[in-house]
């Protein structure tokens, strides 16, 4: 069982044709579950207050965000991040990201008042989104609002996020803060955006040791991928003993994601999907709220999308995907669509990926040597 | 980036009268391994904590000890660096000349020290990066204003250059990396390979 949050409002939050974090991505992934017969009911969740904006960011970047929203100004926005290639000024820009916000601060609630355990947020997941900075499409950091509201309840947040790109605005915001738990797995900083997530970062005063990055080579396949997990993700929710996850399930680190290098397939998805399904229902009483995020490729990211619903779901898979909604697409994007929810299974091992996989092996052994010892 | 900015002040240092396990005491004390010797105000050698270890090893044909004052196990020859003195220069002197660090002088007074770890802090900044970005690496052919024009071609793209580094590969060629304030730079690597520049990264995705 899982409860979905989603407002068509959060079609606001669009920076244009050109831009890759599109809303047609949600579009595309509702219109294929309605498709596929399988329409979630969605709790239309309220914008996000203002007070509940500054349990994340400071008030002078929330009043150049609100002035940005009334017109084609820049003002002072260039000093927060504003009106650059990645975060164009758009309209209403303030009542969008509060409206991303608002649903993954919803699930939260839904969560900490019993009202629900798995929740699926059709959304959110800005976490480059910095105190006083916007920074990688990300306008406000809801993954950051949602983790304060989870602790103002006493619980303690195990926040993890496979988007492959560093969760860096997350970290940043919770980097003294041992109530919340951060692991991301993401392509290594010295390739791509941010730039951080070194295995170095572990935090500072009482949050040293609570904040974990496993940095993973270019061209890192699912295999090495899901062995990396494996080593990092489990141990650490079993120190930690979190009350609730919260999953960052970005799509592009996909192989055919245009942004990033990672080699993950559908198939790798599924599986992890799955685990951490199991990961919180072991270590989290089962409560676990899950974002999207990044994702770029639009035939690839809906139906990794699709796939982590039925998993939450705990529905059948389907395997070829509905004609009508893939002719629909199709015209409207000018591309083919893949047939079928899975990717045909390619074999997309570069030529050195004994030696990706070593590197990757070790940096996650030295990520949790040099973490261990804050563990005990 | 100059001496100035990396180097440490003040100095830790001892006289020229000391006795050698007051040194090593002192080394410990601070740990470090190399302490600029003075005679009143003025640098008059430097002592390590090799030099310390060798004077009064029992391998030494006439082995000091260690009530011996430090003057008579020092480096006299001292080679020291400046302030404005960039910092590559002093690495290259201490490559150069095989030693571990350089006393700092402002004339005749001893203003600081650098040694080899404060240039790997150095490296860690110069290449590092100060705020969210990505990573662009292209190579630079040898026609003249090539440089130039693979700014002006990231800024046509609407992206912020924060950082340049380049430095010569093995053709002499100069290889150049810039951290851009976006995610985008799959897009902006395509563009430049459209404009015929040769860009090593990201790569050009097959699919």
């Amino acid at each position: 069982m899982v409860t979905t949050v989603y407002a068509p409002e959060y079609a606001l939050y669009d920076f244009g044709p050109a831009h890759p974090f599109t809303p047609l991505r949600q579009q595309m992934l509702l219109g294929l579950l309605e498709a596929l017969g399988r329409a979630p009911a969605c709790a239309a969740p309220a914008p996000a207050t203002r007070e509940e904006v500054l349990t994340a960011h400071d008030e002078a970047y929330v009043a150049a965000v609100e002035a940005a929203s009334d017109g084609p100004a820049r003002g002072q926005g260039g000093r927060f991040g504003l009106g650059t290639l990645d975060v164009p000024v758009m309209p209403h820009m303030d009542f969008a990201a509060r409206t991303l916000a608002g649903g993954t601060l919803h699930g939260a609630r839904l969560i900490s008042e019993g009202a629900a355990r798995r929740v699926l947020q059709l959304g959110g997941g800005l976490h480059h989104a910095q105190r006083a900075h916007a920074s990688g499409f990300c306008v406000y950091n809801d993954l950051s609002m949602a983790i304060r509201r989870f602790e103002q309840q006493k619980m303690r947040v195990a926040y993890i996020d496979i988007d492959v790109h560093h969760g860096d605005g997350v970290q940043a915001l919770h980097y003294a803060d041992p109530n919340a738990l951060t692991i991301s797995l993401h392509e290594a900083g010295q390739y791509l955006f941010p730039g951080t997530g070194h295995v170095h970062e572990l935090g500072e005063g009482d949050g040293l040791g609570f904040k974990l990055n496993a940095p993973l080579e270019p061209s890192t396949t699912g295999e090495s991928y899901l062995e990396v997990f494996e080593r990092v993700v489990p141990h650490a929710l079993a120190w930690f003993a979190p009350d609730v996850l919260v999953v960052v399930c970005g799509a592009d680190a996909h192989y055919r994601d245009p942004l990033a290098d990672l080699l993950l397939t559908t198939h790798d998805f599924e599986r992890l999907f799955r685990r951490l399904v199991e990961l919180a229902d072991r270590y989290a009483q089962g409560r676990a709220l899950f974002t999207l995020a990044g994702g770029y490729d639009l035939d690839a990211s809906t139906r990794i999308w699709a796939l982590l619903y039925h998993v939450l779901a705990e529905k059948p898979l389907p395997d070829a995907l509905p004609e009508d909604w893939r002719a629909e697409w199709s015209a409207r994007l000018g591309r083919p669509l893949s047939a079928r929810l899975h990717d045909a299974a390619p074999d997309l091992r570069p030529p050195d990926h004994e030696a990706i996989a070593n590197q990757n092996r070790f940096s996650s052994r030295r990520l949790l040597e040099m973490a261990v010892r804050y563990w005990l | 980036m100059l001496v100035r900015d990396i180097m440490h002040s003040p100095v830790v240092s001892i006289g020229a009268d000391a006795r050698l396990d007051e040194a090593y005491a002192r080394m410990q004390s601070y740990r470090i391994r190399h302490l600029p010797v003075l005679d009143g105000e003025r640098l008059v050698g430097v002592v390590t904590d090799r030099d310390l270890r060798l004077a009064t090893s029992a391998l030494h044909p006439h082995p000091f000890q260690s009530g011996a004052e430090v003057r008579e196990v020092m480096t006299r020859e001292v080679v020291t660096a400046a302030p404005l003195e960039p910092v590559e220069e002093a690495a290259r002197v201490m490559r150069d000349r095989k030693i571990g660090c350089l006393p700092v002088l402002e004339g005749e007074r001893l203003a600081g020290i650098i040694t080899g770890p404060d240039l790997l802090d150095a490296l860690i900044e110069l290449t590092g990066m100060s705020a969210p970005s990505g990573r662009l690496a292209v190579e630079l052919g040898e026609a003249p204003g090539q440089l130039v024009r693979l700014i002006d071609a990231v800024d046509a793209a609407g992206a912020e250059i924060l950082s340049v580094l380049s430095y010569p590969d093995r053709t002499q060629h100069p290889h150049v990396i810039l951290r851009v304030d976006t995610l985008h730079t799959h897009m902006l690597a395509d563009r430049l390979r459209a404009a015929d520049f040769d860009v090593s990264w990201p790569p050009h995705k097959a699919w």
